[in-house]
């Protein structure tokens, strides 16, 4: 079939192209490739990637059919591997906790596996059998919907560098464990877990995600951290917890992590940090703080908006700013001409008091602010960034669609503010 | 040339000198030579490429052209000002070459050390394997057709697991052994293929008449699969029962047979070995006789194989599997199974 004046143009590259080309397929189009000729019969066999994902099922028949036969063809398929297994990922929705996955996982601790990779269906959570623990090459771990458990003798994975548990069940001392035991961590992500307490101590951490419902997390030493990102989301006895305790959540939060480079929060963030004491003056200022994101800030709580200024006036670095509003419905209710005016609304000379009429943001350049209604202190934090940033470039503003009446207003009030930059534009979205 | 004495290498030094497997010396910029790892090894730590005189051989897998097309991404992509955007549609634009040229880049880049161009050139080579046909592969890369059918055949290959498409691709490679013997058969030019048939019938009918039934207590208990086993191993059964039978019957005749016999033995025997590897899904070992009657119907379907070879995969999957559908389960006799009886 092929030229007889051709040769082969493949077949007698180094292992290394063809693992690098065999890997880039779909695993069962690297398996076919068993059939071209009798040099590529084992070529596949020996590639140290192993993907399965939705490409390897088809979806004809009907749900068991396909588990069984993924089950079969992944079984089938470790047997005649040879050689290592560096990464080794399943993300079939069809497939279910079943037995076999216990036996996989035990053929892939005695073959070197580094990158462990298991996203199981919704059902039964798939319990992590303890061969998993004895991994000592494991560097990357992305759990979802497992129940993980891990033994007492268990001393931590010494190469892991990234963990991802995204609703596994495992109690929190086993978690706090788990992160103070690998030295080498630098990426934690921990999804939807319940009413956890967590106390991280990860020296070489460098990026952390978390979201769900936490009732207390307290960074006690993350000194390398460089990116947060967390969505908090709140249940009436978290809330009831939060108002009893008196320990200042953004020290404990914030309080370690010098070298923030990016801060992201989302629902009840700002809420939880405002929890406690008010720090006052902020200890650290974040020198490479460069881009806060904040969501669902509430503008009618004071004290969520002291932690929003604190954090930017630390971090005098900062270039970009993202803020979204909440909208509360009894704005709707009420009719928008009762949003109260600047001028009546209480505690104004809060932001005389606690922005400094010298305060430079001097590197801001882009500010995106989303869900306003006009509020009385949304305007107040306009007029103050607008004030207080030479070099700002763009401002977009995206008022809440519900209050259409007030955007009006927003924009009379806004034209009246002094922009300490000339370049800046104000972008107003209106739908 | 001069022999210029060899100087300190100095950073800011333009050119150096680089030699490629047909043994020619060029001139680079240093600067974009540099990005590849190999060639920034040699010069910091070896000291060479200062002059003609001690240029650095490359590895024998780059060749001119192949160097020239890797200077040319170097020096695109050295550049820090550009956007991803216009990598992204540099790349795209850079792999659109043939695939001869295309997997020389790639070899080349590995042997220069330069990751990100073999991660590009790899994504381009897999995208062209994706998707296609065996044979397209085949031809795209210039691969021999050498693997056996029965290397072909192994369960890993039949990545749908389906027991059916492992019964096609059996019946194939018999149908190809077939068609092949009747070429050779009819190569020899020997009469002997109406005496074949005769004796065929002769044998059919001396079998047909023994009618027994412990076979039909376990033909009961068939399945479907055993319904299909049977349709495959009715065919092969047919041709083994002619070249054993003629062993018998046609002495002076075995020569020629002899081959075809021993083809046949040879595949039944390959098969066995690949049934230690197979998990069969259905009972081994019992071959049933086949009901004269069905003769022709085979010999039709015969010809039907061989159209179908020549026709699309799911062209055949349908038909075949129609036909599949049609045949009824018979029961066979017990009697010969000596000759006919497959090794376990």
């Amino acid at each position: 079939m092929g030229d007889a004046s051709g040769s082969d143009l493949i077949s007698d590259l180094p292992q290394s192209i063809i693992e690098s080309i065999l890997v880039r397929l779909p695993i069962r189009d690297a398996v076919r490739t068993s059939i071209l000729s009798s040099k590529w019969r084992y070529k596949w066999a020996s590639i140290t990637q192993l993907v399965f994902d939705e490409k390897c099922v088809d979806t004809c028949s009907d749900r068991d059919v396909v588990e069984k036969t993924v089950v079969k063809f992944i079984t089938r398929l470790l047997f005649l591997h040879q050689g290592p297994i560096h990464k080794f990922q399943i993300t079939i929705s069809y497939l279910q906790s079943c037995p076999e996955i216990d036996q996989w996982i035990l053929f892939l601790s005695r073959n070197d596996i580094k990158e462990l990779v298991l996203e199981l269906g919704e059902g039964e959570f798939f319990r992590i059998p303890s061969c998993l623990f004895k991994c000592k090459k494991l560097c990357r771990l992305e759990l979802f919907r497992c129940e993980l458990d891990p033994p007492p003798s268990f001393k931590g994975f010494l190469c892991l560098r990234s963990l991802n548990l995204h609703q596994v069940l495992i109690s929190p001392e086993a978690i706090e464990a788990l992160i103070s035991n690998c030295p080498l961590l630098e990426s934690l992500s921990l999804s939807y877990f319940d009413s956890l307490a967590l106390s991280i101590r990860a020296p070489n951490l460098k990026y952390l995600y978390l979201e769900g419902e936490f009732r207390d997390i307290c960074l006690e030493d993350t000194p390398q951290l460089v990116e947060i990102s967390v969505a908090m989301y709140m249940t009436d006895d978290i809330a009831e917890h939060f108002e009893q305790s008196a320990d200042c959540n953004f020290v404990k939060f914030l309080g370690g992590v010098p070298n923030l480079e990016r801060l992201v929060g989302h629902i009840y963030f700002t809420k939880y940090l405002s929890i406690g004491n008010d720090p006052g003056c902020l200890p650290i200022m974040y020198k490479n703080l460069e881009t806060i994101e904040l969501n669902q800030v509430s503008f009618e709580d004071m004290k969520e908006i002291l932690i929003v200024l604190r954090l930017i006036t630390s971090s005098p670095n900062l270039k970009e700013l993202q803020i979204s509003g909440i909208f509360y419905t009894n704005f709707l209710w009420q009719g928008s001409s009762n949003i109260p005016s600047a001028t009546d609304a209480p505690d104004l000379d809060f932001w005389e008091k606690e922005c400094p009429s010298k305060c430079r943001l001097s590197q801001l350049r882009v500010v995106h602010l989303t869900d306003m209604c006009g509020v009385p202190h949304e305007m107040e934090l306009i007029k103050f960034l607008l004030g207080s940033s030479p070099v700002l470039e763009i401002m977009t503003i995206i008022p809440c669609v519900y209050v259409v009446e007030s955007q009006l207003k927003m924009l009379t009030e806004l034209v009246k503010f002094r922009r300490a930059s000339a370049k800046a534009e104000i972008v107003f979205v209106r739908e | 040339m001069s022999e210029i004495d060899m100087e300190v290498i100095k950073p800011e030094q333009p050119y150096i000198w680089l030699q490629t497997s047909d043994g020619s010396i060029q001139q680079v910029e240093q600067e974009i030579a540099m990005v590849c790892p190999l060639i920034c090894e040699e010069v910091i730590q070896k000291g060479m490429g200062s002059s003609k005189n001690c240029a650095i051989c490359l590895p024998q897998r780059v060749t001119p052209a192949a160097l020239s097309l890797i200077l040319d991404y170097c020096q695109f992509h050295h550049v820090s000002g550009r956007s991803n955007k216009e990598r992204k549609s540099y790349d795209e634009k850079f792999t659109r070459m043939d695939t001869k040229q295309l997997c020389e880049l790639t070899s080349a880049a590995d042997s220069l050390q330069l990751k990100p161009l073999v991660d590009l050139t790899s994504r381009t080579l897999a995208r062209i394997i994706e998707g296609k046909s065996p044979e397209e592969i085949r031809s795209v890369f210039n691969l021999p057709d050498d693997l056996t059918e029965e290397e072909k055949l192994e369960p890993l290959n039949n990545t749908t697991d389906d027991p059916r498409i492992r019964l096609l691709n059996r019946l194939y490679a018999k149908k190809r052994k077939e068609l092949k013997e009747r070429e050779r058969l009819k190569n020899v030019e020997v009469e002997e293929e109406h005496v074949d048939d005769r004796s065929v019938d002769d044998l059919l009918s001396f079998i047909n008449g023994n009618d027994a039934d412990p076979k039909g207590m376990k033909n009961s208990k068939n399945k479907k699969k055993n319904r299909r086993k049977k349709e495959q191993l009715k065919i092969s059964s047919l041709k083994e029962a002619s070249e054993l039978n003629n062993k018998e019957i046609n002495g002076h005749n075995i020569r020629p047979q002899t081959d075809g016999a021993n083809g046949i033995a040879e595949a039944s025997q390959s098969n066995t070995e690949d049934s230690t590897f197979v998990s069969r899904e259905f009972d081994d070992g019992d071959i049933d006789e086949m009901d004269p009657a069905l003769q022709e119907k085979l010999d039709r379907e015969v010809e039907d194989f061989a159209r179908i070879l020549n026709s699309d995969w799911p062209e055949r999957m349908q038909e075949l599997l129609s036909l599949g559908q049609e045949r009824k389960a018979t029961l066979f006799a017990s009697n010969g199974n000596s000759i006919l009886r497959r090794n376990a």
